[in-house]
């Protein structure tokens, strides 16, 4: 749906119904140069058990218009004023990749907006070499290729899954491609910029889920188990396939986090 | 588009690895209407369509899933349907987008049932057709009117082989924010990719080059991922809230792949023209040898082109790789490695001389296929418009003494010499009439 938030014409995704105040609310954040169709198949799966989920497109990103931010704490802000603004008082945040810097952030300085917490393909730092930055300057074009091409395993590559007749690196490269073409440099400068992934784990109080990728080269394993070990209690599942996780393996992320929300009940 | 391997690598590996419980290298026949579902949460998921998998074979299957993601890694799109033959591959389209009161503006050099059913069955259905010239440009864009919904051509016209000018026609589309739907069938991903040129969806008939053997009938539609249909009051059936799943919008819930929902969730669903599973065997057993076989086409039609150029029986010859063709110019620019494995020549001595020639060949066969790994020919004047006047036919773009040639894979000497009888009995005609 879109909401005009802030001066701008802002899209969020709720599998096409509308959000009840009765049920509990699932928060999914994307990832850089991303936008809600990261989580296609988890939207419509979530909505469908029950919860309100609501995927918002990041100023810039997707459908959403508006003055992108330049900074994990900025995005942390944009989404908790517009959880307030959609009067969502708690949610579980799943993020993917920038989104878990997001949502790291969020549970440091709000802790109050925080049911569970999930970290797809998540560590507490994102570094971004000069070169990918520098490209995503340039040429975003070429960019969008490198980062689909590393993001995906051989399962990706060779565009194996259980979605019938979908080609995952042109997909995701055509997702990427609706962005505003600034979009993707701004992002991995943020991610480049943000340094307070370490103390905003140690802060965390709840139960955890990180489901990490054996073969990511986005966001390295290694990582991403740093990240558990600094957060007190966070379950971890290693899948078998690259960064882009919840398209590469949606059932087994699906029955994942499912599981992890029953625990909070 | 993204790739990571090469085209020769993708023809063999884009949409299956060794089977995890079998080890099975070949990619399995699912020969199967319906899957077990886990439970009931699966079931509704996938009735849903809020996950992917497999519930009915009508709507998709294992096989065949592997056939659509080969295709669509092939043509470099972002998803793609397979389904039961070019003709319903052309049908889901026009159905998927267009609603009684919308427009098309299409070629008017096509294969002639995408003509008929653009002019004679859609507009039963209150769609209308404008025709235009494929190459020209001027009048493609003043046939464009506030409600055309789509743009339609064939990269290489059959059986005319006109060669469409894609990227100039896809540069029109763009600012007219209409879909660009091309029928790619004689040139193959290995010669053209239409998406690569700005084209939004891409047509074949697998039936031809891609399955090469002229065992299986097949189509497919391949999404390029690259058109907004986001404009509600123009595509309402693609980013309108649908009849069924809660009302969604497909552009809202599935982006790029939108159009390939909405075929799924309603042009296989409610029309049902499904491959069979062994057919997408079959059709992905030929695209395995896809880039060999088309490398050697082009090199047997070239052969084939100087043998007919220099003979005498030959009136007149036309593929647009040769320099007098009208379109060579736009043929060597986007089918640089060569523009397919059809040849039409115009055979001495008219009509009669035409059915001489196919009654007194051996090895070539006489048939409607074309894209077989055996030589065809067809004398459209003593079959398919046999009824019809030498005047009536060339109404119909079409001339009494005209040969469609599709060159095979054979040792092209041999066909040179079966031509040769065909050119004998043709000149006798010739030469008793006068
Ligand atoms: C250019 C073209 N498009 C579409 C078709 C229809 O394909 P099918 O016979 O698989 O329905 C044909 C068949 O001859 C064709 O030549």
């Amino acid at each position: 749906m879109y909401k005009d938030f802030k001066g701008n014409k802002v899209y969020l995704s709720t599998g096409g119904l509308n959000l009840v105040n009765d049920k509990e609310t699932l928060c999914f954040v994307h990832g850089a140069g991303q936008n809600h169709y990261s989580f296609t198949q988890q939207i419509r799966y979530f909505v469908s058990q029950g919860y309100n989920v609501v995927a918002p497109d990041f100023p810039g990103h997707g459908f959403s218009e508006g003055y992108q931010t330049t900074s994990i704490e900025e995005d942390m802000l944009w989404l908790s004023e517009l959880l307030a603004f959609l009067k969502i008082e708690k949610a579980t945040f799943i993020g993917h990749s920038q989104g878990c810097l997001t949502i790291l952030e969020l549970a440091e300085k709000k802790p109050e907006l925080v049911m569970g917490l999930v970290f797809v393909a998540g560590a507490m730092s994102i570094p971004v070499n000069d070169f990918l930055i520098d490209t995503s300057i340039n040429n975003p074009e070429k960019a969008y290729d490198l980062m689909v091409t590393w993001g995906q395993d051989i399962y990706g590559s060779f565009s194996i899954s259980d979605w019938p007749g979908h080609n995952h690196l042109a997909e995701g490269n055509a997702v990427m491609k609706m962005n505003d073409p600034s979009v993707l440099s701004t992002d991995l400068k943020s991610c480049n910029l943000y340094e307070n992934g370490k103390q905003a784990a140690s802060t965390i109080n709840i139960n955890c889920l990180a489901v990490l990728a054996k073969f990511d080269m986005m966001t390295p394993l290694k990582k991403g188990l740093q990240m558990v070990e600094n957060i007190k209690q966070c379950d971890y599942k290693i899948l078998e396939c690259g960064h882009f996780l919840p398209i590469e393996q949606p059932k087994e992320l699906n029955a994942l986090i499912k599981n992890y929300l029953n625990s909070l009940k | 588009m993204s790739e990571k391997y090469k085209f020769d690598t993708m023809s063999l590996h884009s949409g299956h690895v060794p089977d995890k419980e079998t080890g099975s290298r070949a990619v399995p026949i699912y020969q199967t209407t319906s899957y077990v579902f886990k439970d009931t949460d699966e079931a509704a998921a996938l009735y849903n369509m809020e996950v992917g998998g497999h519930l009915y074979t009508r709507i998709s299957n294992p096989t065949i899933a592997t056939l659509e993601q080969r295709l669509a890694s092939l043509d470099g799109g972002v998803s793609c349907v397979a389904c039961s033959s070019g003709m319903a591959a052309m049908h889901l389209v026009v159905t998927a987008i267009c609603s009684s009161g919308d427009h098309i503006v299409a070629s008017n050099k096509m294969y002639g049932a995408n003509i008929n059913l653009l002019q004679h069955t859609m507009t039963r259905f209150g769609i209308e057709t404008t025709f235009v010239n494929p190459n020209n440009l001027e009048e493609i864009e003043k046939a464009i009117k506030p409600n055309t919904k789509l743009v339609f051509g064939e990269v290489i016209g059959n059986p005319g082989l006109d060669v469409m000018n894609v990227p100039e026609v896809a540069k029109i589309c763009k600012k007219k924010n209409v879909p660009l739907a091309i029928d790619a069938t004689f040139n193959t991903p290995y010669l053209m990719k239409p998406i690569t040129y700005g084209a939004n969806i891409v047509i074949h008939s697998l039936t031809k080059w891609i399955g090469g053997h002229g065992i299986a009938i097949g189509g497919a539609i391949i999404n390029g991922g690259n058109f907004d249909w986001g404009n509600k009051e123009k595509f309402p059936t693609i980013s309108g809230s649908h009849f069924a799943l809660n009302g969604i919008s497909f552009w809202e819930e599935f982006g790029p792949s939108a159009l390939t929902a909405k075929i799924r969730a309603e042009g296989m669903y409610n029309f049902g023209p499904s491959l069979s599973p062994n057919n997408a065997f079959y059709i992905l057993q030929g695209i395995e040898t896809l880039s060999l076989r088309m490398k050697k086409h082009i090199e047997n039609t070239k052969m084939m082109l100087e043998f007919l150029k220099e003979n005498e029986a030959v009136s007149w010859l036309r593929h647009p790789d040769l320099q007098d063709h009208p379109d060579h110019k736009i043929a060597k620019k986007i089918l640089p490695l060569g523009s397919g494995s059809i040849i039409v020549f115009g055979i001495k001595g008219g009509r009669d001389a035409g059915k001489a020639f196919i009654e007194n060949v051996k090895l070539s066969s006489h048939l409607a296929n074309v894209g077989d790994a055996k030589t065809l020919l067809i004398h459209p004047g003593s079959t398919t418009h046999s009824h019809l006047s030498s005047e009536a036919m060339k109404m119909s773009g079409l001339t009494d003494d005209l040969i469609r040639l599709s060159v095979g894979l054979e040792d092209i000497e041999d066909i040179k010499i079966d031509f040769e009888k065909g050119f004998k009995a043709a000149a006798k005609i010739l030469s008793k009439r006068s």
